[in-house]
Formats: C-alpha cells, structure tokens, sequence
C-alpha cells in the first residue's frame, strides 16, 4: 500500500545540512497498522510530512521513494494522491477554524477531492459522523467546533480523516492532547475503524503504550534513521536494539530503577558518524564509530540495525 | 511522619465576579477537600483535565483563595489570609510549573532568572547568589554554564531542570510538581523522575505530585488521591490503590491507561466528564457509572475509610471491592 | 543585534531608519551643516524670495533667509518636539496603562474608560483647544500634544500587561514571592517594551506631523524661529511665483514623518516574531 524506500531528507539550516531523515525504508500493507515510535528530533514529523506531500520549502530530498498505490508520490505530486491519504491531525483544538462549521470546513475539502454533488457528500458525512459515534450526527454537521468537547474534536477530525475514502489513514499523536479514558476511546475507534474499512494506518506516536494498543508492527526511529522494526508485541517483548531496550526501560511500567539514557539525542547538524546511537550506546565497539551499521533481519519480520544485538546490555545500563 | 501540609474541607470558586448588579456565580473547582499529606513522602493527585486539582496546588500555595475551609502548614493553620501574606506565610511551598520555559521570563538569562529568587529571599549579595546557583545547577545536573543562556535556548528536560532548581534555591520543604513529566520523552522523562527522588533524599522534601499519567504516579508515588470534579473520590497507599480500586472512577481510569502489553483490561468509560457549571446532584460520577442506582443520584457520597488507610467515596465501594 | 539585522533585511524599514537617523544627525549638528546659521534669526531683505541658485539651494524666503539653513535648523526643533512630546505621553501613559492593566476594579476601568475619551476625540482639535486655553507658543503646543498622545500609550501598556498578567511566568514569579512592583517594573514593562517603542516611533511621526500644523495654524512656533510648520504658513501668501518657499520644509515634513512611521512598521514586524517566540 504504502512503502517509503531509503528515503533521506536533508533541511539546509543557518548551522549547515540537517540530516533530517536517513535511508529510512519502511512498509504499510494494505490493511495493516504500522505504528512509527521514537524521541523528539526522531524525524517522525518529517518523514510525515514527506508522505503527506507537505515538505518545507528548502527541504531536499537527494535519495529515496514514497510509493503509493505503486506510483512515487514525491515525484508525482498529483492531487488525486493526496485525496487517497487521510490524515488525522495532532491537536483538535488547534485544527479546526473556529469561524467554520465542522460540515462546512469537511464538506469544503470533499468538494476537491471526493466524487458527487454536495448532498451526497452531506449525506456521507452525516454516515461517517454516526461511524464515529458523534452524539445526534445531523445536527453535528451545522455546529461550530466550540460546541463539541475534545474527543468529539477527535472524532470530528477522523471523520474529516476519512471523507474523501482515502486507503491510508496518517495519523499524527491524535490522542496527545486527550485524557486517558477520552485516550482509550479514541484508540478503540480507530482500531474498529481501520478494521471495518481495511484502511492502512500509519501511526506516528511517542507512547508505547499507545503503540501497543493500535498497531500490529513498529518502526522505531533514532536520529533519522530505522534502528528496529518488527511487530510490535516482539518488538516490545523482546526489544534488540540498544537503544529500544534502553528506552523501554525508562517505561515506568517496566523500569527495574529509573535511569534515562545518558548523553541527548545529536542535533541533525551534527549526526554522529557510523551508527546514529553509537556515542550513547553502552555495547559501543570501535567499529561502531565508522560503519553505518545494516539491518540484520531476524525472525518474523524482525530486523534490528544493531550487529550486536544478541548481547546482553551491561548492568549499570539495566540497574 | 507528622503532617506538613493538609487541608479539611477545602473548597475554592473560581470565576466569581462582582457586577453592577448582583454577583455572577462562580465555579466550584475545588469541592471540600481533605487531604493530609505527611513529611518526606510524595503525594500524587490523579485526574483528568477540569478535575480541580491544578486549582488545588494553587490554594495550597496561596496564589488562589480559598473560599472556606483550612489549611495546615507545620501544624499551624495558615489559610484565611490575603494572597500577599497567604504566600509569604507559605513560602515553605513552593511550585514547579507544568510548562518550565513558558514559566521563566522569555527576556532574562537563566542565571538572572535564578539569582531573583534568591533575592526576594533576601540573598542579595552577589558572590553568594552565584556560588548558591552554580551548586544548585549541579545538583540538578546541570552544567553552571547554562546561567548564562535564555530559555529558549533550553531543551525541554534543562527547562524542568531549571524549573526545579528555582524553586529548591528558596529552600522549600514541600514542593507541587504541576505534571512534571507531561511533553518530556521516555528518556528525558526517566532522568528527571530519577533526579526528583534524589532531590527529595538530599534536601529532605516533601512532594505534592500532580499528574495525568497514571504509570509514572504508580511508580514514584507513596500514596495517591483521585480526584473527579473537583472532589476526592478515592485516597489510599499507591500499590493497594492501583493494585485494588475501589471506586468506579478509579477502576475506569487505570483501565484506560495503555499498558505495554497491550491488554484492555476493565470497562471503558463513556463519554466526557461533565462541566463543573452542571455538576450531578447526588454522586458526580453517577451518570457515567455502570453501577449507579437511584440511592446514587439522591446522595452524594462521603469519604469514608474502607479499609484501613484507605478512603473511598462511594455507596457501592465495599461492595466493588 | 538580532532584532536590527531583521529589521535591516526589509528595505522599507531599513529606508525608515535611515531617514530617522539623518534627521537626528542632522540635528545634532545643525548649527555647523547650515550654510547660514545665523539666519535662523536675522534677515536680509535685499534677498528676498530669490530662486534655488548655487548660493542658496533652496532658495531664500520672504525675509531674505536661506531656506535651506532653516530647514536644517528647523529639524533640530522638529526632533527636539517629537522626542520630548513623546517621552513626556510616555511618562503619563505608560504607568497608567501598568496600573490599569494589572489591578482589576473601578479605579482602573475609570482610567481606560478616560482615555477611551481621549481616544475618541481627535487629537488636531484637542491640541488645538488647549493651546488656545493656555498661551499660544511652542511649549503650550509641546505640552498640548503630549496631553492628547498618552492615552496611546495607556491603551497599549494596558493590553501588554492584561496580557501578561495571565503569563505562566508571571505567575511562576507571584509563585516564588516577587511583589507586583518588581514583576510590573522588571518583567512586565521590559516584555511590553517593543509594543512601546513601536508605538513611541510612530508617535514621534504623529507628533511632528501635528506640531507643524499646529505651526501652519498659528498655535505652536512663534516666528521668526526656524519651524517648518511655521515656514509653510508664511509661504502661503507668496504662492504661486516662490514654489520654493514652501516646498522644501513641506518635503522635510514628509520625510521625516514618513521615517518615522517606516521604521515603527518595520518595528512592529521585527517585535512581533520575538512575542510569539516567547510563547
């Protein structure tokens, strides 16, 4: 459905290049959840922006491919695409125009994107709008987005995410902004949803516990680049990757003895040689330092880029 | 250990105003609460937005006024004061914002941001503020350097750093952290929880924990207060409260946290909390609760101890449990 | 340093800027760039209303004096005028709109509703009502204009401070004990003060553009002083034939006050970025 291959972004800044994003290579099959975990400055934002077709002007793209539908949509950039690819924004509360109804503004873009005169379009909406479990959908259509609270605001937006019957649904944090039980519903919508109407989901988030309740694999990012991939319930049972295991074990769930990471996520003006994690990294070897380390697949889709990954992490680095 | 901080029927409006005709009624965000926390351990406060308890911390403080009820600080009541005295009374309570770098001013250097704390204080000797700050910074793990940066200039993790070594310069013993992890990553979010418990062994404090994040609470909390609209529902020791909840609100909200293996556990909860200008008669979380009767729309409940150490306020809490 | 290489990179501002900071230069040293200085007083009537010539390129005035002089002597009133009327509307409004800003209740709604009053009558008239109160001259005049110029302030500080009132570091700093003299002098007055200097240049604009008609209309520079406001009027009855005679302070006028409101444009958007950083 969708496959982004060995897509780099590069930003010029006042600093230098900013290695945004770095051969990141991942997949969204038809129907699946891919869930897209990692730190501030992981390039999650980025990369979904370069799917969304909403680059910054000034980025550079020097390698790499989106396809979608099996056509490169960064060198493609026909409208129809974008039409196809829903996207349900972070903050509901900075998302809609307050002076608009919420049918105004979601009729406004079917208008562009989605085949029918608008009282088919009021019709669906209306559809979706039940689908989402607005309370009284009808009347939805012609209140202002004041009236409703924060996770009607969500359903709101995901309706909004679905108009124009995309195959892809990108979602960006949807639930940050919301209270844990608001959180939970959200979540179990969007499960329904995706399920009912084999949508692909590509979930951005930085909570794993949000990953584990949505999604079915992870890619989790560090510094630009992919440093482990696999389904989420292996990928969080048995993490590989240096950096997966440290930062799960900063999960208060999970912590033995809260510690954090040592040293910051680098600046993408200055990315470290070789391997991105390398200079926090408690299993470092001297050839970490020069050789961008692959990505060793390992059972059942599970590939991690860590050529040490079998090896235990030192104690201080648990304890 | 004795009580530091408490309260008994604390309760708070906000929004009240005086008209040309008449007054125009506030909001209750804070319904006669009691709370008694005791020294050197950390008290969470759970719930979700609009639950009241920022607008518990700021009463504890003395930014906000209480409308009646007591407050206790070192035994000794302190609450029915104007805000200027309510503050230099308590300034053994100190408070750390949700938002560390909107809560440093954008045009003053982090050292200067400092060194004005310490000057409200009475600590105006210039050598002394400096050697006071840089150790300070250190101690929240922070290279001295950083005096000489602007907010803005910070990470999100330095900004909480700075937040605290504000507040710890003034030599409280009980401190409010207002969400200290809300926007911080895991690993940021690890090192600043680790660096609060050390600060709270090596200066001797006393947490007041508010936070939305029920993982982070289990972990660093000794006890724990719910809170739903504006009332304790439910108060015990963090591992029996999160181990056993008795109240329905409590049982929904920790099944509603994600957890890392991914299991639903419990009911979920429908709909949104209800505006504190609408509040139920009877029990507030009546009409969201699946084991709501008619008793539970009559009578509101009171907190009562339902085993040892324990307070639920709920008529069908022995029952849950 | 930041805030002037922004404001250097759009031309306009950076037009208005420079045409400020050559009046000022200009002022400074009026009495040496002017080829006659002592013309700001005396007169020769032998010259009278000559053309724009190698000796006087401005050409001369009704009594015979080098225009060009005047307008260069002229500049050094017009700033001194724009600036004292300004810092005086300062020294008035800045502190109300503080105390109006900050403290809720009666005495700070009456302030604003007094300068919504102000406000709502226009500022040519009010001055020249006062001026007519008091002796006509260009004190009055000064005292006139900064009288009618406050209310801008108030209303500006006033937003300033409601604004950050409800700052989380303002509260962060009520929190740690700061009294409210030190969070309005030292924390609320330095985040309001690129709205002040926005508005304190445009002000100055204003000022100048009001003091010279003042001037024109009889109520504020006396002769034979070098005003431009002053010349214009005096030029009026030598109109047509001596074009000069009023077009050179006329031009000085509209530079400068087109300087003025250049520079305090770009101003506002340099200052704008910087409060929303802020957050």
């Amino acid at each position: 459905m969708l496959s982004v291959e060995g897509l780099s972004v590069r930003i010029g800044t006042g600093r230098g290049q900013a290695r945004i994003l770095d051969e990141v290579t991942l997949s969204v099959p038809r129907g699946g959840t891919l869930g897209v975990v990692g730190e501030s400055g992981c390039g999650k934002s980025t990369l979904l922006r370069a799917i969304l077709g909403i680059l910054p002007r000034g980025t550079q793209v020097p390698a790499g491919a989106i396809l979608f539908e099996g056509r490169d949509i960064l060198a493609d950039r026909a409208a129809s695409a974008r039409g196809r690819i829903g996207f349900i924004p972070q903050d509901p509360y900075l998302s809609l125009n307050p002076v608009f109804t919420a049918g105004a503004q979601i009729l406004e873009a079917m208008r562009h994107h989605a085949p029918g005169t608008r009282r088919d379009h009021k019709a669906k909406l209306a559809e979706l709008f039940r689908a989402v479990q607005l309370p009284d959908p009808e009347a939805a259509l012609d209140k202002y987005p004041h009236e409703f609270s924060g996770g009607q605001r969500q359903r709101l937006l995901i309706a909004a995410a679905l108009a124009c019957d995309p195959a892809l649904v990108v979602a960006d944090e949807p639930t940050t902004a919301l209270d844990v039980t608001t959180q939970r519903e959200i979540l179990a919508l969007l499960r329904q949803l995706t399920a009912a109407r084999g949508l692909s989901l590509l979930f951005v988030t930085h909570d794993f516990g949000v990953l584990a309740a949505v999604c079915e694999r992870v890619a989790v990012l560090y510094a630009g680049r992919v440093a482990e991939t696999g389904l989420t319930r292996a990928v969080l049972d048995d993490p590989r990757h240096p950096y997966t295991r440290m930062l799960l074990g900063c999960h208060p769930d999970r912590a033995v003895d809260l510690t954090g990471i040592p040293g910051t996520v680098p600046a993408a003006t200055a990315q470290p040689a070789g391997c991105r994690f390398h200079p926090r990294c408690p299993l470092v070897q001297p050839g970490c330092a020069r050789e961008v380390p692959p990505m060793l697949p390992l059972a059942e889709g599970h590939a991690v880029a860590c050529p040490f990954h079998a090896l235990p992490l030192p104690e201080p680095a648990l304890a | 250990m004795p009580e530091i901080l408490g309260a008994a029927g604390l309760t708070v409006e906000l929004g009240a105003r005086r008209r040309l005709f008449g007054t125009r009624p506030g909001v209750r965000a804070v319904d006669g609460v009691d709370l008694s926390v005791a020294a050197g351990e950390t008290f969470g406060i759970v719930g979700e937005s609009g639950c009241g308890k920022t607008t518990l911390a700021r009463t504890l403080l003395g930014l906000q006024r209480e409308a009646s009820g007591e407050i206790r600080l070192g035994g000794l009541v302190v609450s029915g004061q104007d805000s200027a005295t309510a503050r230099r009374q308590r300034a053994a309570v100190q408070y750390v914002h949700q938002d560390p770098g909107a809560a440093l001013d954008p045009w003053w250097q982090v050292g200067a941001a400092l060194a004005e704390g310490l000057a409200i204080h009475g600590v105006t000797d210039r050598a002394e503020q400096r050697i006071r700050i840089a150790e300070m910074l250190v101690a929240v793990g922070l290279d001295p350097a950083l005096a000489n940066r602007y907010p803005h200039e910070l990470s999100g993790g330095q900004q909480r750093r700075i937040g605290l070594a504000r507040i710890l310069l003034l030599r409280p013993k009980v401190v409010i952290l207002d969400e200290p992890t809300a926007g911080l990553d895991l690993s940021v979010q690890a090192a600043v929880l680790r660096l609060l418990r050390e600060l709270r062994d090596r200066f001797g404090l006393t947490y007041l924990f508010i936070s939305h994040d029920l993982s982070v609470v289990r972990r660093v909390c000794d006890r724990v207060a719910v809170m739903y609209l504006g009332r304790v529902v439910e108060q015990g020791r963090a591992e029996t409260l999160f181990a056993a909840p008795q109240h329905p609100y409590t049982r929904a909200l920790l099944a509603a946290a994600p957890r890392l293996d991914g299991a639903a556990a419990g009911p979920s909860l429908p709909g949104d909390p209800p505006s504190l200008r609408a509040i139920p008669a009877g029990c507030r979380f009546h009409p969201r609760c699946a084991q709501a009767d008619a008793g539970c729309a009559r009578l509101e409940p009171a907190l009562v101890e339902t085993s040892p150490g324990h307070l639920t306020a709920c008529h069908h809490a022995r029952r849950a449990a | 340093m930041t805030a002037l290489r922004h404001l250097l990179r759009d031309p306009v501002a950076a037009l208005g800027l420079a045409l400020v900071l050559f009046a000022i230069v200009v002022a400074l040293f009026a009495p040496w760039l002017a080829p006659y200085p002592e013309d700001a007083f005396e007169s020769r009537l032998l010259q009278r209303l000559k053309p724009p010539s190698a000796e006087f390129p401005f050409g001369t005035d009704n009594l015979g004096r080098d225009i060009l002089s005047r307008v260069i002597l002229g500049t050094r009133s017009a700033v001194v005028v724009a600036v004292s009327v300004v810092l005086a509307a300062m020294l008035i409004g800045v502190p109300v709109g503080l105390w109006a800003g900050w403290r809720e209740g009666w005495v700070s709604e009456t302030l604003m509703r007094v300068t919504d009053v102000f406000l709502a009558v226009p500022q040519l008239i009010l001055a020249l009502a006062l001026g007519q109160l008091m002796a006509p001259g260009l004190t009055t005049a000064m005292v006139a204009l900064a009288l009618t110029y406050w209310p801008f302030f108030a209303r500006t500080v006033h937003a300033e401070t409601r604004r950050l009132r409800g700052a989380l570091f303002v509260d962060a700093l009520a929190g740690i004990g700061a009294s409210t003299p030190r969070i309005l002098l030292l924390h609320v007055l330095p985040n309001a003060a690129p709205a002040i200097l926005v508005r304190a240049t445009i002000g100055m604009g204003f000022t100048i553009l009001t003091a010279a008609i003042l001037g024109f209309l009889g109520v504020g520079a006396a002769p034979p002083s070098p005003d431009w406001g002053l010349a214009v009027a005096e030029a009026r009855q030598h109109l047509p034939e001596a074009w000069w005679f009023p077009t050179f302070p006329g031009l000085a006028i509209l530079l400068l006050v087109l300087g003025f409101n250049l520079l305090g444009d770009g101003l506002r958007d340099v200052a704008d970025p910087r409060l929303r950083r802020g957050r």
